[in-house]
């Protein structure tokens, strides 16, 4: 007789934000064999590059990968480019896209925050994050004029300019969000039914998360102390004297605290960059075509981006070559499923932060 | 858990955070991106901006006849990017944007009928070029 019992989730399912089929066997209640299935939402969108668009425009398609961290896309792939066609972006214009690269994070970090929230059954916690995340949403509109897809990145430079009314409203906005903030935090930490349902859920040690070679924040929750805006100088966060943020957990409760310090950190660094803000064009001259292979990667909420570019003089490029974040931490969660109990899979899964769409692509 | 309490009944008295939408119009901001729009008078027909759109929301059909250009634009298609506003040469000027969003219509240029249009903008500049090479051959 057969002693295991069969469960698929997903393709679409409740607890899911978007398409994933996980299949496991399950002894009683406790997982012990995982089967994971990404590929749902293929749009073709590499290929698209190659053939469909300019260099030019390509930066535009590449922001339609992902809803939430577009500006991370156009920003990795506007830096690839400007490597292969020998660019110098002026030092506003990096400024500036460092401040609208942490602005995506902020939103981001807010919207898993409450869907983990949502996941331990707390509905308003999840309405009163997302009513918070709002505050980020309109300071997002004021600067690069759309709530999601800014489109703000250009090859050379960024589109708009900031001014001193804008950066009036930055400061208002994330001031009120830097309490909410910390008022969140306090629920994470001392709420029950946040804090003792999600310690020692779903645990992930840092010899498995080198061993699955996690990235982002799920992997700084484990220890390990890897960061892509430390490694590479790619925007100026080391002249705003960024500190990555780890934690020894590995849980749930763990991940969600390291994504709430990184709020902090992020208002921390915008501000700064505020500050420090240099006067100066905000896009260079572009001119000529790209020739070359270049290697990219930026730091996105979710762990790390990659792009691989190849051109070869035209204006259409050879190879476009996209990683997303969550590509590389579904051998993670997989490690994290086994052995968990089958009640706790949603929470698990959502403390993640997948998307989906950008791994299919 | 006192201050989380204290919130949760503070909340129950205190008005909605969102606004009754179909009856109320949602609050616009002044900066959003939206539309572009078109000066006819003062463009130079470099096709720059047609050019450079990334989803082609901007096409120009030209006659075979007097070879004039006529401008063509897909609010739908338009994903507010205002780079055309930024490829517009100094020297024209012709292209700008507001912050209104694309609105319902009965536009017959638009749907099945813009693919005509695309169709037409590749087509009749390949003739108006072949045009154009016999005339000067006659001329000549």
């Amino acid at each position: 007789m057969k002693k295991t019992i069969h469960i698929p989730i997903g393709s679409q399912h409740i607890s899911l934000l978007e398409p994933v089929r996980f299949s496991f066997e399950c002894e009683n209640e406790t997982i012990i064999k995982v089967e994971a299935d990404v590929g749902y939402v293929h749009r073709g969108v590499e290929l698209a590059c190659t053939t469909k668009f300019k260099f030019k425009q390509v930066g535009y398609v590449v922001a339609r990968v992902c809803g939430l961290c577009a500006i991370v896309h156009s920003t990795c792939y506007t830096l690839g480019i400007e490597e292969l066609m020998g660019i110098e972006v002026p030092k506003r214009a990096s400024y500036l896209r460092l401040i609208a690269n942490e602005l995506d994070r902020i939103h981001s970090h807010l919207l898993c925050l409450s869907h983990t929230a949502e996941n331990a059954g707390y509905e308003a916690l999840f309405m009163r994050i997302m009513k918070d995340r709002e505050l980020v949403m309109e300071v997002q509109e004021a600067m690069t004029g759309n709530r999601i897809q800014f489109d703000y990145v250009s090859i050379g430079g960024v589109n708009k300019d900031m001014n001193s009314e804008l950066e009036g409203v930055i400061r208002n906005k994330l001031g009120l969000l830097h309490q909410k903030v910390a008022e969140i935090k306090e629920l994470f930490d001392n709420n029950w039914s946040l804090s003792l349902k999600y310690k020692n859920v779903g645990v992930i040690t840092k010899e498995m998360a080198y061993r699955s070679s996690l990235l982002g924040p799920i992997a700084r929750a484990s220890g390990v102390n890897f960061d892509v805006r430390n490694d590479s100088d790619y925007l100026p966060y080391s002249e705003l004297g960024f500190k990555s943020i780890t934690m020894e957990g590995g849980d749930i409760h763990s991940r969600n605290m390291v994504r709430l310090f990184e709020l902090f950190e992020s208002i921390r660094l915008i501000e700064t960059a505020l500050d420090g803000m240099p006067e100066g064009e905000i896009a260079a001259k572009v001119r000529g075509t790209p020739e070359g292979e270049s290697y990219m990667r930026v730091e996105a909420p979710r762990g790390e981006c990659f792009y691989y570019l190849k051109a070869s003089k035209g204006q259409y490029l050879d190879r476009v070559r996209i990683k997303t974040p969550t590509f590389g931490s579904v051998p993670g969660m997989i490690e994290a499923l086994k052995g968990s109990n089958y009640a706790d899979v949603p929470a698990i899964i959502a403390s993640f932060d997948p998307c989906l769409s950008c791994t299919a692509r | 858990m006192l201050k989380a309490a204290f919130n949760a009944l503070k909340n129950l008295f205190s008005t909605p955070a969102t606004i009754d939408y179909p009856f109320e119009k949602s609050p616009k901001n002044k900066e959003a991106r939206g539309l572009i729009l078109f000066e006819e008078p003062k463009c130079i027909w470099c096709l720059k901006c047609e050019d450079v759109c990334p989803p082609g929301a901007i096409r120009f059909t030209q006659d075979r006849e007097s070879f004039d250009y006529t401008y063509h634009y897909n609010p739908y298609l338009c994903i507010y990017c205002s780079e055309c506003v930024r490829a517009c040469p100094d020297s024209a000027v012709a292209l700008s944007q507001c912050n209104e969003l694309s609105p319902p219509t009965d536009d017959k240029n638009m749907n099945d009928n813009w693919f005509k249009i695309e169709k037409e903008a590749e087509e009749s500049k390949i003739a108006v070029k072949e045009l154009k090479k016999i005339k000067k051959e006659e001329s000549s």
